[in-house]
């Protein structure tokens, strides 16, 4: 019986991050209960068709936040009842218009669909352009990886709209302790050919057998794995800023960032 | 003219006089299924559901020379809810199988070319958890037998592609849907319906092959007055009606014990069962009825009052050996819980049961083979291995008499987090729960994976059935949807989502040959042989793909 309670340590991390976060939104603005609620209505009415992110079904993919046949949440909330005829997508009719309301908050929380994904820590928000000067200075260097809006290299993601799509609270701990949570896209590797040469890049794809990366001169690099002497998953090149900013600078500089709203609607 | 005429005149006349004279496929005929490995006549192969084909012609040392025959596309499936995940059927050099969702193709398996193509369109009604599948077909005499996503049974004559008769089976409306391949028994064709999402009340029930007419049916979850009942706790005596218990998978038969073997899905809701208190038979269980009456032998449940959606949909697969020292007729079975069991098949006596993937939620078996449990979904959330889509599902495995290893598709380690949430059944919506956590999709729209291993790998692995033990295991950088196909000249072919597909040593699980297919591969591949070449047909994204040696 000793292979029974293998329950693996390692796996927590994981788990913690797959945990569901409540929820807060500013443009479409829903309380965390609504986007809860939501998440347990579109599971039950929702996701034999459109799938575990909203994506599945072609043509409809409702995790972007940009809707076909809707430009409003009202005209959302509209087709979800009435149903679209001679498709498959019914008519809800057991859904309350508070229901249907809640299911638009949900898909409106998903990472593309503007609104936010929250959480509850305290954050201290600082000046934004004492934290836009920081941002572009010498001493942070934030701006030689990340551009805003262009800029920046393209192996950093472009901050231009990071104040629409994180959280105070996700931004101050991806300065002070980026590696607690790394999301997929975001994830580096690095490859060892059997000369000895090493490759890092941003991790773009992978499966049994190659992987395919943006390296770090920005071209693309596809590595099939049978040729290489090692390769796997490397900590993320972002520094931590815990020791080099203060507590005041790292305010600034989230102010800063959820100022940058980019194109959201 | 004359001599033309006759002949014809005369097999006219014989076809009135019955049905079966110049039929293809006769109930002996099935119950020797065996005797012809050319053929595949039933989903499992033969009725042991071992999935094991007795052609020798590509062995271990010339499966790197297999070369693609020909390939048919079929409309692109419909995003990740439409999988191609029928088994063809090959008889009398006709290939049979279903495009998904209900499409149904006679195709010449030498050439790729089509016969016929028989187009139905389902319901709007149509509703299903997990996508618009169908796992295959059945044949008795000229004729073919498809359960559709809308609830119902199609017998089609399989020359022309016409169809027969279609009988109402279960309401699509209220979330019945028929996706497995139907079994056939004698003269009887027997189903059940998928819905375990939907708060069905599950059955197996069996039909004349002639004229449809409902034979027997067996209720999967029993009312009051029938034998299980008592384990449905609720002092309302409600539960019971929207209990689960779906059949999505395709059932087994021993002619000797004449008993036919069936899994049975999740009971409704589920992810909380605070409203079904008990054990919830026969949900999570495999039930062994004669296949005359529909009468229940046995039953043994691999996971009572699930909590996890760890349906028992898997097939049974059949096997006569030397069991620990003697000579037994044992069941073998992984299940998506995670352990791997074997049974005793004519008494239902519990043999064993050892985990083959990380697995948390009990801490063994007491006495009787019934689990010890550890974990329980709970408000605050709990994090149980293996996770919800299990360590396994409906994908066939397969088991070689000649290694005498199980192979079975794998998801390796995974785990959810299972909250409870309050839920309410509406007739004809999902009847849940909150969806636990999952690190991969439950439908794999795979084109891009960047998680890392600790997200969950899948794997093909070997078990040895008198342990237990994982004997070699295949480890894939993705989980996998794909079914094992076993020969007798040792090998072993399975894919998975990343739509590699691959020939492996059996004995030692050694890659010999892959070929990349571009889809994903979420069906059991097969084996046939049509003038003296072996072929190997497996479907991969929305194309059916066919193997064989160089001539």
């Amino acid at each position: 019986m000793n292979r029974f309670s293998t329950f693996l340590l390692r796996c927590i991390p994981c788990a913690l991050i797959l945990v569901p976060c409540g929820l807060s939104a500013q443009e479409h603005s829903y309380a965390p209960s609504d986007i809860e609620n939501g998440r347990g209505l579109y599971q039950a009415n929702c996701l034999g068709c459109h799938g575990n992110n909203a994506d599945a079904v072609e043509g409809a993919n409702l995790s972007t936040g940009r809707f076909r046949r809707a430009s409003s949440d009202e005209d959302l909330i509209r087709l979800i009842r009435e149903g679209i005829p001679n498709t498959l997508m019914i008519p809800k009719t057991n859904l309350s218009y508070g229901d249907t309301r809640a299911i638009v908050a949900f898909l409106r929380a998903l990472p593309g669909g503007g609104a936010l994904v929250a959480d509850e820590r305290e954050v201290r928000i600082g000046d934004a352009s004492r934290g836009e000067a920081l941002f572009f200075s010498q001493q942070t260097q934030c701006s030689t990886c990340h551009g805003v809006n262009g800029g920046g290299n393209l192996l950093s993601p472009d901050l231009g709209n990071v104040g629409a799509t994180r959280t105070p609270g996700t931004l101050e701990q991806s300065m002070i302790d980026p590696m607690a949570e790394v999301r997929a896209g975001q994830r580096f590797y690095q490859v060892t050919d059997r000369q000895g040469t090493t490759i890092r890049g941003l991790l773009l794809n992978q499966d049994t057998h190659s992987v395919q990366l943006l390296n770090e001169n920005e071209r693309l690099a596809a590595y099939n794995k049978d040729n290489l002497e090692s390769h796997g998953f490397i900590p993320s090149p972002m520094p931590s800023y815990l020791d080099v900013l203060s507590p005041d600078e790292v305010a600034d500089l989230v102010a800063y960032m959820i100022s940058l709203k980019g194109d959201a609607e | 003219m004359r001599n033309l005429i006759k002949p014809f005149v005369l097999a006219c006349l014989l076809s009135t006089a019955s049905q079966l004279v110049g039929a293809q496929v006769s109930p002996e005929r099935l119950l020797n299924a065996e005797q012809e490995p050319e053929s595949w006549l039933l989903y499992g192969g033969d009725y042991d559901s071992q999935r094991h084909t007795d052609l020798d012609q590509i062995t271990r040392d010339n499966v790197d020379q297999l070369e693609l025959k020909w390939v048919w596309q079929n409309r692109a499936p419909d995003g990740a809810s439409q999988k191609f995940e029928a088994t063809p059927l090959v008889v009398d050099g006709v290939m049979y199988t279903v495009a998904a969702p209900n499409n149904v193709v006679a195709i010449d398996p030498v050439s790729g070319r089509l016969f016929w193509i028989y187009n139905y369109t389902p319901s709007l009604d149509a509703r299903l958890c997990c996508g618009r599948v169908n796992r295959g077909l059945a044949m008795h005499g000229n004729s073919l037998f498809m359960g559709t996503i809308d609830g119902k049974l199609v017998k089609l004559d399989a020359r022309k592609g016409e169809p027969e008769w279609i009988i109402d089976v279960a309401p699509p409306e209220l979330g019945y849907a028929l996706t497995l391949a139907p079994l056939i028994i004698g003269d009887k064709v027997i189903v059940g319906p998928a819905g375990g999402e939907y708060g069905i009340r599950g059955f197996i029930a069996a039909y004349d092959v002639n004229t449809g007419e409902e034979l027997w049916r067996f209720h999967t979850v029993p009312g009051p007055g029938e034998p299980g009942f008592e384990s449905w706790e609720d002092p309302e005596q409600e539960a019971w009606k929207t209990g689960g218990g779906s059949i999505w998978q395709t059932g087994s038969y021993d002619a000797e014990l004449n008993l036919t073997y069936w899994g049975v899905g999740n009971p409704g809701p589920d992810w909380n069962g605070d409203s079904r208190p008990g054990d919830n038979l026969y949900t999570e269980s495999v039930v062994a009825l004669n296949p005359d009456t529909g009468e229940l032998a046995w039953h043994y449940q691999f996971t009572p009052h699930d909590e996890m959606d760890y349906d028992a949909t898997q097939a049974a697969v059949l096997v006569d050996m030397n069991w620990q020292g003697e000579e037994r007729k044992v069941m073998l079975w992984a299940n998506r819980n995670g352990v791997f069991y074997v049974l005793d098949r004519e008494s239902g006596e519990f043999l064993m049961g050892e985990p083959f993937v990380s697995v948390n939620w009990l801490s063994g078996f007491d006495e009787a083979g019934r689990p010890i449990r550890a974990l329980y979904p709970s408000e605050e959330g709990t994090f149980i291995m293996p996770n919800n889509q299990g360590a396994t599902n409906w994908y066939p495995p397969s088991y070689s008499p000649v290694t005498e290893l199980f192979y079975v598709p794998t998801w390796l380690d995974t785990f959810s987090v299972y909250t409870k949430r309050p839920v309410d059944y509406t007739p004809g919506q999902q009847y849940v729960g909150a969806f636990p956590t999952m690190a991969m999709p439950a439908l794999g729209v795979n084109a891009v994976n960047q998680r890392t291993p600790e997200e969950g790998l899948g794997a093909i692995q070997a078990i040895n059935p008198q342990n237990g033990e994982v004997v070699w295991r295949h480890v894939m950088n993705n989980v996998t949807d794909s079914g094992v196909l076993s020969t007798a000249s040792n090998l072993v072919f399975a894919g998975g989502r990343e739509g590699h597909f691959y020939g492996l040593d059996a004995e030692t699980g050694e890659e010999l040959w892959r070929q990349t297919l571009g889809g994903q591969i979420a069906s059991g591949p097969m084996s046939y042989q049509i003038d003296g070449r072996q072929y190997i047909a497996v479907s991969a994204g929305a194309g059916l793909f066919v193997f064989a040696l160089p001539e």
